[in-house]
């Protein structure tokens, strides 16, 4: 994200030493080190320096307001990342290690070792969150539940069952699932999350590109929308990333199923119309969507520009070139327009939207280098034209004041 | 970005309990379900076939065919689905003077069970309908085309595999699923299968 200052920080501007850089060194360095450098983390640190620096806030209050930040539950922690991370290669470790072992141990210790290891996990993992040591909690929380994975992976092995990893995958699913549900964990959350992702790369690889047969896969927006539940129901806004982008990579297999114009003309309107859903404050879903933050007008903004672009690519012939074009920049614009204020995915979004169209319209040629001349004209004063456009209605979105409600 | 410490549903104890004992039931139950055809079923012995390409080993199990994953035209009593279907067949396999069973009628419906032989059910694969040419063989699984080895065995019973010296005798269950009893090679026994 680029800022005002170049994401230069401003010890580095010949701020002379007073008050506010000894509170940036004192307070805001420490914690910086401490708590590691999470992108608003460091952002919001930059501004409160600058009000601080320009007598707007008073520095005890600014220092009182990062400590709230950093006190956040969810707030970025270094520690609590890489203790996830160590559960992850602990689980991978224990697993390989249970199934190298294989000769050595008979089968029904091996299962017994590993059905043990599942409830020390959980049980663990109870005794650390009534004891509030959430951090090592969610840790092993995940690591119960990956090595459930490995556990049906490991008796599917060691007794031949030729079953389908679809089925197993979706079993996976699931345990993760109700561990979120009854756990409440946000961790959880986001390993059913990866969870979907991997029963929809299964799929595909089982599948193949074909229509017909193992429907499951038809089935698969409802794993997103189980996901979304989960995120809702835990708070862990990140991981509904997870979902929202694998509803679009499913779109996009769709899309490789059944490659047709029309296809492409609905991913584009539904992906228009749920944008002015989630963005328009007259629209009864403004509220809902806003409480997920930024996510739910740029995924539909993105699907209408990937409805785009595939027309791009299906329609031929000049006059349906030159109207997808056009509708491509007014919807670039629109997004801008509608939700750049508020929306900053959206907003750079419909940047490059606008850039790229302009680049595809200036190297469209025309057959005759006086055609292409004349195309090369009245491409650019048209560009000309919506450029001042553009920058009018950007000096309106950053002149004008935010407004009382969103 | 709202933060808010959310109540867990139930206390952790409870929670723990009720995941980790699902979670074991349901290992339970995929051990459990083949121990349950091993036990009651009736062997059958079963020649394996080459398989094209050869080199399938994947990672450390030997992927198996058999005589009987191959259905001729001819056995086929019933008739055949007229439209693109899910489908799961039903396969009569009788004993040969060899020892070796092999199919001797098989149908998209169930078949009644006679003295002397036993039905198999095959997986459930999806059944495309060819009606100016009809299938010359219809290819089929019965859930025991895998075998994970040790690491670094797998080569071994590749080899009889492909040289067609590798004999399987597997159990089937009433309900005519088949599990992996005994792999022999040139009739020796290599690998036995317990039954946990």
């Amino acid at each position: 994200m680029v800022n005002d200052d170049g994401g230069i920080p401003a010890i580095d501007r010949g701020v002379p030493e007073c008050g506010p850089i000894v509170f940036r060194r004192e307070i805001g360095l420490a914690l910086g080190r401490k708590r590691g450098m999470d992108m608003y983390r460091g952002r919001i640190e930059r501004d409160l320096s600058l009000w601080v620096s320009k007598g707007l806030l008073s520095a005890p209050a600014a220092e009182a307001m990062l400590a709230e930040y950093d006190g956040r539950e969810s707030s970025f922690s270094v520690g609590r990342v890489l203790l996830t991370l160590a559960a992850i290669l602990l689980s991978a470790a224990v697993l390989l290690l249970v199934a190298a072992n294989w000769e050595a141990l008979p089968r029904i210790a091996r299962v017994v070792g590993i059905v043990t290891l599942i409830w020390t996990f959980y049980l663990s993992a109870a005794l650390c969150l009534g004891r509030g040591l959430n951090g090592l909690g969610a840790a092993l929380l995940v690591m119960g539940t990956l090595t459930f994975g490995g556990a049906i992976a490991l008796v599917g092995q060691m007794y031949h069952l030729s079953g389908d990893a679809v089925d197993a995958m979706l079993v996976w699913f699931a345990a993760a699932c109700v561990a979120t549900i009854v756990f409440r964990s946000g961790a959880l959350t986001v390993v059913s999350g990866f969870l979907s992702w991997a029963v929809f790369g299964v799929l595909v690889r089982e599948n193949g590109i074909s229509l017909e047969g193992n429907g499951i896969i038809y089935l698969l927006p409802l794993l997103c929308i189980a996901v979304i539940a989960l995120v809702r129901y835990t708070g862990t806004s990140r991981a509904r990333h997870l979902a929202y982008l694998l509803m679009l990579a499913w779109l996009g297999w769709v899309y490789l199923e059944i490659t047709e114009p029309w296809l492409a003309g609905i991913y584009f309107a539904v992906g228009f119309v749920c944008f002015l859903a989630s963005s328009l404050p007259s629209s009864p879903l403004f509220r809902f969507a806003r409480e997920a933050g930024a996510s739910p007008a740029f995924y539909a903004f993105l699907l209408a520009i990937i409805g785009l672009v595939a027309l791009h690519i299906e329609m031929d012939g000049l006059g349906p070139d030159i109207a997808i074009s056009a509708v491509t920049l007014a919807v670039s614009l629109a997004g801008i327009g509608i939700a750049g204020r508020m929306n900053g995915a959206v907003r750079y979004l419909g940047y490059a939207v606008f850039a790229g169209e302009t680049l595809y319209l200036a190297s469209e040629t025309l057959g005759s280098i006086l055609g292409t001349s004349g195309f090369f004209l009245i491409s650019g004063v048209v560009v000309a034209a919506i450029a001042w456009i553009v920058i009018r209605l950007e000096k309106r979105l950053s002149g004008k004041p935010a407004t009382g409600g969103i | 970005m709202l933060i808010t410490t959310r109540k867990p549903l139930v206390r952790p104890l409870f929670a723990a309990i009720l995941v980790a004992v699902l979670q074991t039931a349901f290992l339970g139950y995929m051990i459990e379900s083949r121990a349950s055809i091993l036990r009651n079923g009736t062997d059958v012995l079963l020649k394996t076939v080459p398989i094209d390409p050869r080199d399938l080993l994947r990672g450390d199990y030997v992927i198996l065919a058999y005589d009987i994953s191959s259905i001729p035209a001819d056995k086929v009593t019933g008739g055949y689905p007229t439209e693109a279907t899910d489908a799961r067949m039903s396969v009569r396999l009788e004993k040969q003077p060899d020892g070796f069973w092999i199919v001797s009628e098989a149908a998209f419906a169930d078949l009644a069970p006679k003295t002397g032989t036993i039905v198999a059910n095959t997986q459930p694969f999806y059944y495309y309908p060819t009606p100016d040419a009809p299938n010359a063989a219809i290819g089929v699984d019965y859930g025991i085309e895998r075998y994970y080895v040790p690491e670094g065995e797998g080569l071994v019973l590749e080899e009889a595999r492909n040289a067609s010296a590798l004999s399987v005798t597997a159990r089937v269950d009433e309900e005519g699923r088949m599990q992996i009893r005994l792999i022999a090679v040139d009739g020796k026994p290599l690998y036995e299968e317990p039954l946990y």
